[in-house]
Protein backbone atom coordinates (compact mmCIF):
# COMPACT_ATOMS: atom_id res chain seq x y z
CA UNK A 1 0.00 0.00 0.00
CA UNK A 2 2.68 2.86 1.00
CA UNK A 3 4.66 1.49 -2.06
CA UNK A 4 1.27 2.12 -4.23
CA UNK A 5 1.09 5.75 -2.92
CA UNK A 6 4.24 6.63 -3.88
CA UNK A 7 4.40 5.43 -7.28
CA UNK A 8 0.40 6.98 -7.42
CA UNK A 9 1.86 10.74 -6.23
CA UNK A 10 5.36 10.37 -7.66
CA UNK A 11 5.14 11.66 -11.53
CA UNK A 12 2.94 14.49 -10.35
CA UNK A 13 5.52 15.32 -7.39
CA UNK A 14 8.58 15.00 -9.73
CA UNK A 15 6.74 17.42 -12.00
CA UNK A 16 6.08 19.75 -9.52
CA UNK A 17 9.37 20.00 -7.84
CA UNK A 18 11.11 20.32 -11.11
CA UNK A 19 9.19 23.05 -12.18
CA UNK A 20 7.93 24.89 -9.46
CA UNK A 21 9.43 24.79 -6.41
CA UNK A 22 13.35 24.54 -8.30
CA UNK A 23 12.33 27.42 -10.61
CA UNK A 24 11.11 29.31 -7.66
CA UNK A 25 14.24 28.58 -5.83
CA UNK A 26 16.35 29.88 -9.12
CA UNK A 27 14.21 33.37 -9.28
CA UNK A 28 15.04 33.98 -5.21
CA UNK A 29 18.77 32.88 -6.37
CA UNK A 30 19.88 35.07 -9.46
CA UNK A 31 18.00 38.14 -7.46
CA UNK A 32 20.88 38.32 -6.39
CA UNK A 33 23.19 38.02 -9.81
CA UNK A 34 24.75 41.07 -11.35
CA UNK A 35 23.36 42.13 -14.21
CA UNK A 36 26.28 42.93 -17.06
CA UNK A 37 23.60 44.40 -19.61
CA UNK A 38 21.88 42.98 -22.59
CA UNK A 39 20.82 39.19 -21.43
CA UNK A 40 23.66 38.40 -19.58
CA UNK A 41 24.14 38.32 -15.71
CA UNK A 42 26.80 37.40 -13.70
CA UNK A 43 26.73 35.18 -10.85
CA UNK A 44 27.06 35.96 -7.52
CA UNK A 45 25.99 37.13 -4.29
CA UNK A 46 25.05 40.65 -4.21
CA UNK A 47 22.03 42.89 -3.51
CA UNK A 48 22.68 45.55 -6.24
CA UNK A 49 19.42 44.76 -7.64
CA UNK A 50 17.17 44.51 -4.38
CA UNK A 51 19.04 48.24 -3.23
CA UNK A 52 18.31 49.32 -6.71
CA UNK A 53 14.49 49.17 -5.71
CA UNK A 54 14.32 49.64 -2.17
CA UNK A 55 16.63 52.17 -2.23
CA UNK A 56 14.85 54.17 -5.00
CA UNK A 57 11.64 56.39 -3.93
CA UNK A 58 10.54 56.49 -7.50
CA UNK A 59 10.22 52.64 -7.14
CA UNK A 60 8.77 52.57 -3.77
CA UNK A 61 6.47 55.34 -3.93
CA UNK A 62 5.06 55.84 -7.42
CA UNK A 63 5.52 51.75 -7.89
CA UNK A 64 5.20 49.65 -5.00
CA UNK A 65 2.98 51.97 -3.23
CA UNK A 66 0.82 53.18 -6.00
CA UNK A 67 0.22 48.88 -6.39
CA UNK A 68 -1.09 48.65 -3.22
CA UNK A 69 -3.12 51.60 -3.45
CA UNK A 70 -4.72 50.70 -7.00
CA UNK A 71 -4.77 46.90 -5.92
CA UNK A 72 -6.88 47.28 -2.59
CA UNK A 73 -9.22 50.07 -4.50
CA UNK A 74 -10.47 47.66 -6.80
CA UNK A 75 -10.63 45.01 -4.41
CA UNK A 76 -12.56 47.04 -2.29
CA UNK A 77 -14.85 47.71 -5.13
CA UNK A 78 -15.23 44.02 -5.96
CA UNK A 79 -16.57 43.41 -2.56
CA UNK A 80 -19.03 46.36 -2.52
CA UNK A 81 -20.10 44.90 -6.13
CA UNK A 82 -20.40 41.14 -5.63
CA UNK A 83 -21.81 41.63 -1.80
CA UNK A 84 -25.41 42.24 -2.94
CA UNK A 85 -25.19 40.22 -5.89
CA UNK A 86 -24.38 37.15 -3.67
CA UNK A 87 -26.92 37.67 -0.72
CA UNK A 88 -29.41 37.72 -3.93
CA UNK A 89 -27.83 34.61 -5.33
CA UNK A 90 -27.97 32.87 -2.21
CA UNK A 91 -31.87 33.57 -1.88
CA UNK A 92 -32.78 32.45 -5.10
CA UNK A 93 -33.47 29.14 -6.09
CA UNK A 94 -33.17 26.84 -8.96
CA UNK A 95 -33.29 28.12 -12.48
CA UNK A 96 -32.63 31.38 -11.85
CA UNK A 97 -29.79 30.85 -9.23
CA UNK A 98 -27.91 28.16 -11.73
CA UNK A 99 -28.17 31.14 -14.18
CA UNK A 100 -27.08 33.96 -11.97
CA UNK A 101 -24.44 31.18 -11.14
CA UNK A 102 -22.80 30.86 -14.81
CA UNK A 103 -22.98 34.51 -15.50
CA UNK A 104 -21.71 35.68 -12.53
CA UNK A 105 -18.63 32.86 -12.98
CA UNK A 106 -18.55 32.99 -16.82
CA UNK A 107 -15.18 35.68 -17.02
CA UNK A 108 -13.14 32.84 -15.38
CA UNK A 109 -13.33 30.75 -18.30
CA UNK A 110 -13.88 33.48 -21.09
CA UNK A 111 -10.50 34.18 -21.73
CA UNK A 112 -8.80 37.21 -20.60
CA UNK A 113 -7.68 38.66 -23.52
CA UNK A 114 -11.42 38.26 -25.20
CA UNK A 115 -12.95 40.37 -22.17
CA UNK A 116 -10.29 43.10 -22.86
CA UNK A 117 -11.27 43.16 -26.22
CA UNK A 118 -15.12 43.89 -25.63
CA UNK A 119 -13.82 46.51 -22.87
CA UNK A 120 -11.71 48.24 -25.13
CA UNK A 121 -14.39 48.47 -27.76
CA UNK A 122 -16.54 49.83 -24.75
CA UNK A 123 -13.29 52.34 -23.65
CA UNK A 124 -12.18 53.90 -26.59
CA UNK A 125 -12.41 57.79 -26.89
CA UNK A 126 -15.23 57.27 -29.28
CA UNK A 127 -16.32 54.17 -27.69
CA UNK A 128 -19.78 52.63 -26.74
CA UNK A 129 -19.28 54.07 -22.95
CA UNK A 130 -18.88 57.80 -24.18
CA UNK A 131 -21.43 57.82 -26.75
CA UNK A 132 -23.78 56.69 -24.16
CA UNK A 133 -22.61 59.33 -21.47
CA UNK A 134 -22.97 61.74 -24.08
CA UNK A 135 -26.09 60.93 -24.88
CA UNK A 136 -26.99 60.82 -21.34
CA UNK A 137 -25.47 64.30 -20.97
CA UNK A 138 -23.11 63.29 -18.41
CA UNK A 139 -20.35 64.71 -20.67
CA UNK A 140 -19.78 66.99 -23.30
CA UNK A 141 -16.64 65.53 -24.90
CA UNK A 142 -15.05 61.88 -24.52
CA UNK A 143 -13.85 61.45 -21.38
CA UNK A 144 -9.90 59.18 -21.39
CA UNK A 145 -10.74 55.36 -20.24
CA UNK A 146 -8.51 53.43 -22.45
CA UNK A 147 -4.84 53.46 -21.73
CA UNK A 148 -5.84 55.04 -18.93
CA UNK A 149 -5.93 53.67 -15.28
CA UNK A 150 -9.55 54.07 -14.43
CA UNK A 151 -10.17 51.19 -17.69
CA UNK A 152 -7.41 49.22 -15.27
CA UNK A 153 -9.25 49.54 -12.28
CA UNK A 154 -12.69 48.63 -13.71
CA UNK A 155 -10.86 45.66 -15.75
CA UNK A 156 -9.64 44.67 -12.12
CA UNK A 157 -13.02 44.53 -10.51
CA UNK A 158 -14.61 43.05 -13.37
CA UNK A 159 -12.23 39.98 -13.10
CA UNK A 160 -12.32 39.89 -8.93
CA UNK A 161 -15.77 40.12 -9.25
CA UNK A 162 -16.48 35.79 -9.21
CA UNK A 163 -13.68 35.26 -7.16
CA UNK A 164 -15.37 37.26 -4.41
CA UNK A 165 -18.86 36.69 -5.02
CA UNK A 166 -18.05 32.77 -4.71
CA UNK A 167 -16.33 33.11 -1.30
CA UNK A 168 -19.01 35.44 -0.09
CA UNK A 169 -21.84 33.12 -1.63
CA UNK A 170 -19.94 30.16 0.16
CA UNK A 171 -20.04 31.92 3.84
CA UNK A 172 -23.98 33.04 3.51
CA UNK A 173 -24.68 29.80 2.13
CA UNK A 174 -23.09 28.30 5.47
CA UNK A 175 -25.67 30.14 7.89
CA UNK A 176 -28.18 28.44 9.81
CA UNK A 177 -31.35 29.92 8.30
CA UNK A 178 -32.68 29.73 11.54
CA UNK A 179 -30.43 32.62 13.32
CA UNK A 180 -32.47 35.53 11.14
CA UNK A 181 -35.55 33.62 12.19
CA UNK A 182 -35.14 33.70 15.29
CA UNK A 183 -33.69 37.32 15.67
CA UNK A 184 -36.92 38.20 13.48
CA UNK A 185 -39.27 36.42 16.17
CA UNK A 186 -37.98 38.45 18.75
CA UNK A 187 -39.08 41.53 16.48
CA UNK A 188 -36.10 42.69 14.78
CA UNK A 189 -36.34 44.09 11.63
CA UNK A 190 -34.99 42.95 8.43
CA UNK A 191 -32.05 45.55 8.43
CA UNK A 192 -31.04 45.08 12.23
CA UNK A 193 -31.38 41.22 11.11
CA UNK A 194 -28.88 42.14 8.73
CA UNK A 195 -26.28 43.95 10.29
CA UNK A 196 -26.56 41.85 14.04
CA UNK A 197 -26.64 38.80 12.38
CA UNK A 198 -26.13 37.99 8.75
CA UNK A 199 -22.88 40.50 8.04
CA UNK A 200 -20.75 39.54 11.34
CA UNK A 201 -20.98 35.79 10.07
CA UNK A 202 -20.16 36.24 6.56
CA UNK A 203 -16.96 37.98 7.86
CA UNK A 204 -14.88 35.19 6.62
CA UNK A 205 -15.70 34.98 3.52
CA UNK A 206 -15.37 38.75 2.62
CA UNK A 207 -12.01 37.95 4.43
CA UNK A 208 -11.26 35.41 2.62
CA UNK A 209 -12.50 36.79 -1.17
CA UNK A 210 -10.27 40.18 0.02
CA UNK A 211 -7.00 38.07 0.14
CA UNK A 212 -7.66 36.18 -3.29
CA UNK A 213 -8.76 39.19 -4.77
CA UNK A 214 -6.36 41.42 -3.74
CA UNK A 215 -3.26 38.96 -4.55
CA UNK A 216 -4.62 38.55 -8.37
CA UNK A 217 -4.75 42.83 -8.45
CA UNK A 218 -1.79 42.81 -6.86
CA UNK A 219 0.72 41.03 -9.28
CA UNK A 220 -1.64 41.62 -12.33
CA UNK A 221 0.16 42.21 -15.43
CA UNK A 222 -2.16 41.33 -18.25
CA UNK A 223 -4.91 44.29 -17.23
CA UNK A 224 -2.15 46.93 -16.87
CA UNK A 225 -0.28 45.71 -20.16
CA UNK A 226 -3.20 45.70 -22.40
CA UNK A 227 -5.67 49.01 -21.18
CA UNK A 228 -3.28 50.68 -18.62
CA UNK A 229 -1.05 53.79 -20.07
CA UNK A 230 2.37 52.39 -21.17
CA UNK A 231 4.12 54.10 -18.40
CA UNK A 232 1.49 52.00 -16.03
CA UNK A 233 3.46 51.50 -12.94
CA UNK A 234 1.98 48.45 -11.90
CA UNK A 235 4.28 46.38 -10.15
CA UNK A 236 3.25 42.86 -11.82
CA UNK A 237 3.99 45.24 -15.14
CA UNK A 238 7.25 45.94 -14.35
CA UNK A 239 8.10 42.56 -13.63
CA UNK A 240 6.88 41.40 -16.72
CA UNK A 241 8.69 44.47 -18.83
CA UNK A 242 12.15 44.06 -16.69
CA UNK A 243 12.38 39.97 -18.00
CA UNK A 244 10.52 40.10 -21.09
CA UNK A 245 11.98 43.75 -22.67
CA UNK A 246 14.89 44.81 -20.66
CA UNK A 247 15.80 40.94 -20.56
CA UNK A 248 17.25 41.80 -16.91
CA UNK A 249 16.12 38.83 -15.14
CA UNK A 250 18.18 39.18 -11.87
CA UNK A 251 16.15 42.63 -11.07
CA UNK A 252 12.82 41.36 -12.49
CA UNK A 253 13.44 38.20 -10.12
CA UNK A 254 14.21 40.30 -7.02
CA UNK A 255 10.95 42.56 -7.71
CA UNK A 256 9.18 39.37 -7.89
CA UNK A 257 10.66 38.52 -4.11
CA UNK A 258 9.99 41.97 -2.90
CA UNK A 259 6.61 41.73 -4.37
CA UNK A 260 5.63 38.14 -2.73
CA UNK A 261 6.61 39.96 0.91
CA UNK A 262 5.16 43.19 0.03
CA UNK A 263 1.68 41.08 -0.65
CA UNK A 264 2.21 39.10 2.26
CA UNK A 265 2.58 41.54 4.61
CA UNK A 266 -0.78 43.25 3.16
CA UNK A 267 -2.34 40.45 3.52
CA UNK A 268 -1.20 40.02 7.22
CA UNK A 269 -2.11 43.41 7.94
CA UNK A 270 -5.67 43.15 6.68
CA UNK A 271 -5.98 39.57 8.80
CA UNK A 272 -4.86 41.84 11.85
CA UNK A 273 -7.28 44.64 11.27
CA UNK A 274 -10.00 42.37 10.47
CA UNK A 275 -9.20 40.52 14.04
CA UNK A 276 -8.58 44.24 16.21
CA UNK A 277 -11.28 46.26 14.72
CA UNK A 278 -14.06 44.42 13.02
CA UNK A 279 -14.83 41.01 14.95
CA UNK A 280 -13.82 42.61 18.50
CA UNK A 281 -16.26 45.50 17.56
CA UNK A 282 -18.74 42.79 16.95
CA UNK A 283 -17.39 40.96 19.98
CA UNK A 284 -18.07 44.10 22.21
CA UNK A 285 -21.68 45.21 20.47
CA UNK A 286 -22.99 41.42 21.84
CA UNK B 1 -42.02 34.97 -0.47
CA UNK B 2 -43.11 38.19 0.41
CA UNK B 3 -41.80 40.56 -2.37
CA UNK B 4 -40.52 43.59 -0.35
CA UNK B 5 -38.64 47.26 -0.89
CA UNK B 6 -35.55 45.67 0.44
CA UNK B 7 -35.35 42.64 -1.75
CA UNK B 8 -36.57 44.53 -4.87
CA UNK B 9 -33.50 46.97 -4.41
CA UNK B 10 -30.95 43.78 -4.36
CA UNK B 11 -32.76 42.24 -7.02
CA UNK B 12 -31.98 45.77 -9.62
CA UNK B 13 -28.72 45.77 -8.24
CA UNK B 14 -28.10 42.08 -8.86
CA UNK B 15 -29.38 42.84 -12.67
CA UNK B 16 -27.79 45.98 -12.98
CA UNK B 17 -23.99 44.08 -11.83
CA UNK B 18 -25.08 41.13 -14.13
CA UNK B 19 -25.04 43.73 -17.17
CA UNK B 20 -21.82 45.27 -16.15
CA UNK B 21 -20.51 41.28 -16.39
CA UNK B 22 -22.09 40.87 -19.53
CA UNK B 23 -21.69 44.11 -21.16
CA UNK B 24 -18.25 43.82 -22.74
CA UNK B 25 -19.01 40.05 -23.77
CA UNK B 26 -22.51 41.12 -25.77
CA UNK B 27 -20.52 44.13 -27.14
CA UNK B 28 -18.06 41.75 -28.98
CA UNK B 29 -21.03 39.39 -30.43
CA UNK B 30 -22.25 41.64 -32.02
CA UNK B 31 -19.96 43.82 -33.65
CA UNK B 32 -18.29 40.72 -34.38
CA UNK B 33 -21.61 40.18 -37.08
CA UNK B 34 -22.10 43.80 -37.43
CA UNK B 35 -21.79 45.05 -41.17
CA UNK B 36 -20.66 48.44 -39.89
CA UNK B 37 -18.15 47.35 -37.29
CA UNK B 38 -18.00 49.23 -34.33
CA UNK B 39 -21.44 51.60 -35.31
CA UNK B 40 -24.46 50.18 -32.78
CA UNK B 41 -27.22 49.45 -33.08
CA UNK B 42 -26.31 46.98 -36.10
CA UNK B 43 -28.13 47.56 -39.17
CA UNK B 44 -27.99 44.07 -40.78
CA UNK B 45 -25.88 40.43 -39.86
CA UNK B 46 -22.47 39.11 -42.11
CA UNK B 47 -19.98 36.91 -41.62
CA UNK B 48 -17.81 39.03 -43.37
CA UNK B 49 -15.26 38.78 -40.47
CA UNK B 50 -15.90 35.67 -39.29
CA UNK B 51 -14.61 34.33 -42.94
CA UNK B 52 -11.68 36.77 -42.58
CA UNK B 53 -10.64 36.06 -38.88
CA UNK B 54 -10.91 32.34 -40.17
CA UNK B 55 -9.29 32.31 -43.21
CA UNK B 56 -5.76 34.37 -42.03
CA UNK B 57 -3.61 31.62 -42.02
CA UNK B 58 -2.09 33.66 -38.64
CA UNK B 59 -4.84 32.63 -36.94
CA UNK B 60 -5.84 29.67 -38.08
CA UNK B 61 -2.03 28.48 -36.88
CA UNK B 62 -2.29 29.75 -33.93
CA UNK B 63 -5.77 28.10 -33.27
CA UNK B 64 -3.97 24.82 -34.19
CA UNK B 65 -1.20 25.79 -31.78
CA UNK B 66 -4.42 26.19 -28.96
CA UNK B 67 -5.65 23.14 -29.96
CA UNK B 68 -2.84 20.87 -29.68
CA UNK B 69 -1.20 22.81 -26.54
CA UNK B 70 -5.16 22.09 -24.67
CA UNK B 71 -5.30 18.82 -25.83
CA UNK B 72 -2.25 17.77 -24.78
CA UNK B 73 -1.88 19.60 -21.79
CA UNK B 74 -5.85 18.38 -20.65
CA UNK B 75 -4.63 15.01 -20.98
CA UNK B 76 -1.09 14.86 -19.57
CA UNK B 77 -2.84 16.97 -16.12
CA UNK B 78 -5.50 14.68 -16.22
CA UNK B 79 -3.53 11.77 -15.97
CA UNK B 80 -1.25 12.99 -13.57
CA UNK B 81 -3.94 13.90 -11.27
CA UNK B 82 -5.76 11.05 -11.58
CA UNK B 83 -3.07 8.77 -10.20
CA UNK B 84 -2.74 11.17 -7.82
CA UNK B 85 -5.88 11.34 -6.49
CA UNK B 86 -6.20 8.06 -6.39
CA UNK B 87 -3.59 7.92 -3.23
CA UNK B 88 -4.75 11.47 -1.85
CA UNK B 89 -8.06 10.61 -1.09
CA UNK B 90 -7.92 6.94 -0.27
CA UNK B 91 -4.71 7.01 2.13
CA UNK B 92 -3.11 8.56 4.71
CA UNK B 93 0.20 9.18 4.91
CA UNK B 94 2.74 11.33 7.17
CA UNK B 95 3.53 14.99 4.77
CA UNK B 96 -0.02 14.63 3.34
CA UNK B 97 -0.31 18.52 4.23
CA UNK B 98 2.77 19.17 2.12
CA UNK B 99 1.85 17.23 -0.85
CA UNK B 100 -1.63 18.82 -1.18
CA UNK B 101 -0.08 22.07 -0.40
CA UNK B 102 2.58 21.67 -3.62
CA UNK B 103 -0.07 20.02 -5.60
CA UNK B 104 -2.32 23.24 -5.08
CA UNK B 105 0.73 26.00 -5.52
CA UNK B 106 0.82 26.58 -9.17
CA UNK B 107 -2.73 28.32 -8.28
CA UNK B 108 -1.55 30.02 -5.21
CA UNK B 109 1.12 31.54 -6.57
CA UNK B 110 0.40 34.66 -8.80
CA UNK B 111 0.54 33.79 -12.75
CA UNK B 112 3.40 36.51 -12.99
CA UNK B 113 5.56 34.91 -10.68
CA UNK B 114 5.02 31.47 -11.73
CA UNK B 115 5.29 32.02 -15.24
CA UNK B 116 8.63 34.06 -14.66
CA UNK B 117 9.70 31.37 -12.77
CA UNK B 118 9.56 28.65 -15.30
CA UNK B 119 10.69 31.10 -17.56
CA UNK B 120 13.95 31.73 -15.75
CA UNK B 121 14.44 28.44 -15.66
CA UNK B 122 13.56 26.73 -19.06
CA UNK B 123 16.15 29.35 -19.94
CA UNK B 124 18.51 28.29 -17.42
CA UNK B 125 18.47 24.33 -18.97
CA UNK B 126 17.98 25.26 -22.40
CA UNK B 127 14.19 24.41 -23.07
CA UNK B 128 13.00 27.90 -23.64
CA UNK B 129 11.92 28.65 -26.68
CA UNK B 130 10.41 25.39 -27.44
CA UNK B 131 7.20 24.09 -27.56
CA UNK B 132 8.37 21.68 -24.46
CA UNK B 133 8.21 24.65 -22.22
CA UNK B 134 4.53 25.72 -23.51
CA UNK B 135 3.31 22.38 -22.81
CA UNK B 136 5.04 22.03 -19.07
CA UNK B 137 3.48 25.50 -18.50
CA UNK B 138 0.15 24.62 -19.08
CA UNK B 139 -0.05 21.00 -17.46
CA UNK B 140 1.07 22.41 -14.62
CA UNK B 141 -1.39 25.15 -14.43
CA UNK B 142 -4.19 23.30 -14.95
CA UNK B 143 -3.18 20.31 -12.91
CA UNK B 144 -4.29 21.54 -9.59
CA UNK B 145 -8.34 22.13 -10.91
CA UNK B 146 -8.14 18.29 -12.00
CA UNK B 147 -7.02 17.15 -8.89
CA UNK B 148 -9.86 19.36 -7.00
CA UNK B 149 -12.72 17.94 -9.27
CA UNK B 150 -11.39 14.44 -9.34
CA UNK B 151 -11.02 14.50 -5.38
CA UNK B 152 -14.20 15.73 -5.20
CA UNK B 153 -15.90 12.86 -7.68
CA UNK B 154 -14.03 10.27 -5.73
CA UNK B 155 -14.82 10.82 -2.34
CA UNK B 156 -18.36 10.18 -3.00
CA UNK B 157 -17.40 6.83 -4.79
CA UNK B 158 -17.66 3.38 -3.00
CA UNK B 159 -14.21 1.10 -2.71
CA UNK B 160 -16.68 -1.68 -2.50
CA UNK B 161 -17.56 -1.79 -5.81
CA UNK B 162 -13.88 -1.99 -6.75
CA UNK B 163 -13.26 -4.84 -4.03
CA UNK B 164 -15.93 -6.35 -5.62
CA UNK B 165 -14.27 -6.43 -9.05
CA UNK B 166 -10.64 -7.37 -7.42
CA UNK B 167 -12.11 -10.30 -5.63
CA UNK B 168 -13.64 -11.92 -8.73
CA UNK B 169 -9.98 -11.50 -10.33
CA UNK B 170 -9.88 -8.84 -11.93
CA UNK B 171 -6.16 -6.78 -12.20
CA UNK B 172 -5.68 -3.23 -11.00
CA UNK B 173 -5.80 -1.59 -14.31
CA UNK B 174 -8.73 -3.53 -15.68
CA UNK B 175 -10.48 -2.72 -11.99
CA UNK B 176 -9.35 1.31 -12.81
CA UNK B 177 -11.29 1.37 -16.39
CA UNK B 178 -14.12 -1.06 -15.99
CA UNK B 179 -15.28 0.50 -12.94
CA UNK B 180 -13.35 3.69 -11.18
CA UNK B 181 -13.49 5.70 -14.77
CA UNK B 182 -16.95 5.14 -15.89
CA UNK B 183 -18.21 5.90 -11.82
CA UNK B 184 -16.66 8.78 -11.93
CA UNK B 185 -17.16 10.01 -15.27
CA UNK B 186 -19.12 13.27 -14.61
CA UNK B 187 -16.24 14.44 -12.68
CA UNK B 188 -13.52 13.12 -15.47
CA UNK B 189 -15.83 15.27 -18.46
CA UNK B 190 -15.98 18.59 -16.22
CA UNK B 191 -12.25 18.27 -15.30
CA UNK B 192 -11.33 17.54 -19.10
CA UNK B 193 -13.44 20.38 -19.93
CA UNK B 194 -12.18 23.09 -17.57
CA UNK B 195 -8.64 22.45 -17.83
CA UNK B 196 -9.70 22.51 -21.91
CA UNK B 197 -11.09 25.65 -21.54
CA UNK B 198 -8.45 27.46 -18.97
CA UNK B 199 -5.65 26.10 -21.34
CA UNK B 200 -7.43 27.25 -24.20
CA UNK B 201 -7.69 30.82 -22.69
CA UNK B 202 -4.64 31.03 -21.19
CA UNK B 203 -2.71 34.59 -21.34
CA UNK B 204 -0.16 35.20 -18.88
CA UNK B 205 2.22 32.04 -19.13
CA UNK B 206 1.52 31.74 -22.85
CA UNK B 207 3.03 35.38 -23.09
CA UNK B 208 6.02 34.72 -21.14
CA UNK B 209 6.44 31.15 -22.66
CA UNK B 210 5.57 30.90 -26.08
CA UNK B 211 8.15 30.15 -28.47
CA UNK B 212 8.51 32.16 -31.96
CA UNK B 213 6.40 30.76 -34.04
CA UNK B 214 3.89 28.92 -31.85
CA UNK B 215 2.42 31.86 -31.01
CA UNK B 216 -1.22 30.45 -28.59
CA UNK B 217 -4.20 32.38 -30.29
CA UNK B 218 -4.68 34.76 -27.09
CA UNK B 219 -1.15 35.54 -27.82
CA UNK B 220 -2.24 36.33 -31.06
CA UNK B 221 -4.66 38.10 -30.41
CA UNK B 222 -3.26 40.42 -28.05
CA UNK B 223 -0.64 41.49 -30.74
CA UNK B 224 -3.87 41.91 -33.23
CA UNK B 225 -5.62 44.06 -31.25
CA UNK B 226 -2.89 46.45 -30.03
CA UNK B 227 -1.91 47.44 -33.56
CA UNK B 228 -5.11 47.03 -35.38
CA UNK B 229 -9.18 48.31 -34.37
CA UNK B 230 -11.50 46.20 -36.34
CA UNK B 231 -14.20 43.73 -36.65
CA UNK B 232 -11.31 41.18 -37.38
CA UNK B 233 -10.81 41.25 -33.66
CA UNK B 234 -13.88 40.96 -32.56
CA UNK B 235 -14.70 38.00 -34.54
CA UNK B 236 -11.56 35.90 -33.68
CA UNK B 237 -12.05 36.76 -29.73
CA UNK B 238 -16.20 35.81 -30.49
CA UNK B 239 -14.84 32.35 -31.75
CA UNK B 240 -13.08 32.53 -28.13
CA UNK B 241 -16.11 33.06 -26.69
CA UNK B 242 -18.29 30.72 -28.51
CA UNK B 243 -15.52 27.82 -27.60
CA UNK B 244 -15.98 29.11 -23.65
CA UNK B 245 -19.55 29.32 -23.84
CA UNK B 246 -19.94 25.31 -25.07
CA UNK B 247 -17.56 24.44 -22.30
CA UNK B 248 -19.79 26.25 -19.72
CA UNK B 249 -22.59 24.73 -20.98
CA UNK B 250 -20.22 21.34 -20.75
CA UNK B 251 -19.43 21.74 -17.33
CA UNK B 252 -23.04 23.47 -16.25
CA UNK B 253 -24.50 19.76 -17.12
CA UNK B 254 -21.91 17.63 -15.59
CA UNK B 255 -20.75 18.79 -12.21
CA UNK B 256 -22.61 22.49 -12.47
CA UNK B 257 -19.94 25.20 -12.83
CA UNK B 258 -19.46 26.25 -9.39
CA UNK B 259 -18.18 22.59 -8.00
CA UNK B 260 -15.87 22.44 -10.93
CA UNK B 261 -13.92 25.46 -9.98
CA UNK B 262 -14.28 25.01 -6.41
CA UNK B 263 -13.80 21.62 -6.20
CA UNK B 264 -13.00 20.76 -3.18
CA UNK B 265 -9.40 19.93 -1.35
CA UNK B 266 -8.58 16.47 -1.47
CA UNK B 267 -8.25 14.33 1.12
CA UNK B 268 -10.57 16.16 2.85
CA UNK B 269 -14.29 14.38 3.61
CA UNK B 270 -17.09 16.70 3.58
Amino acid sequence: MRAGVVAFLAPSLVLLTIFVLIPLGWVIRISFNENVGGAYMRSAWVLDNYIQFLGSTWYLVNTLWYTVYIAFFATVLSALLAYPVALYIARSTGFQKSILMTLVLSPLLIGLVTLVYGWIVIFRGGGILNSLLIGLGVYDEPAQYMWNIKGVVILLVYIGMPYMTMSLLDSIERINPFLAEAARNVGANRWTTFWKITFPLTMPGLYAGLVIVFTLNFAAFAVPLMVGPDETRMIGLLIYKEALINNNLPFASSISVIMIAASSVTIIGLGYLFNKMILNKLEAKK
Amino acid sequence: MRIDFGTWMLRLFTYVAMAFLFFPIAITLLVSINPNEFILPPTGVTMEWFRAAWTSSKFVDAMVVSLVLGIVATLSANALALLAVLALVRYNFPGKAFVNLLIMSPILIPATIFSLALYVFLARIGLGGSITSLVIGHTIHVLPFAVRILAASLQNFDTSLEEAARNVGASGTRTLFSITLPVIKTGLISSLTLCFVLSWNDFPISVFLAPPGWTPLPVELYSYIKYQYDAVGAALASSLIILSAIAIIILDRATGIRRAIRGEAPGVKS
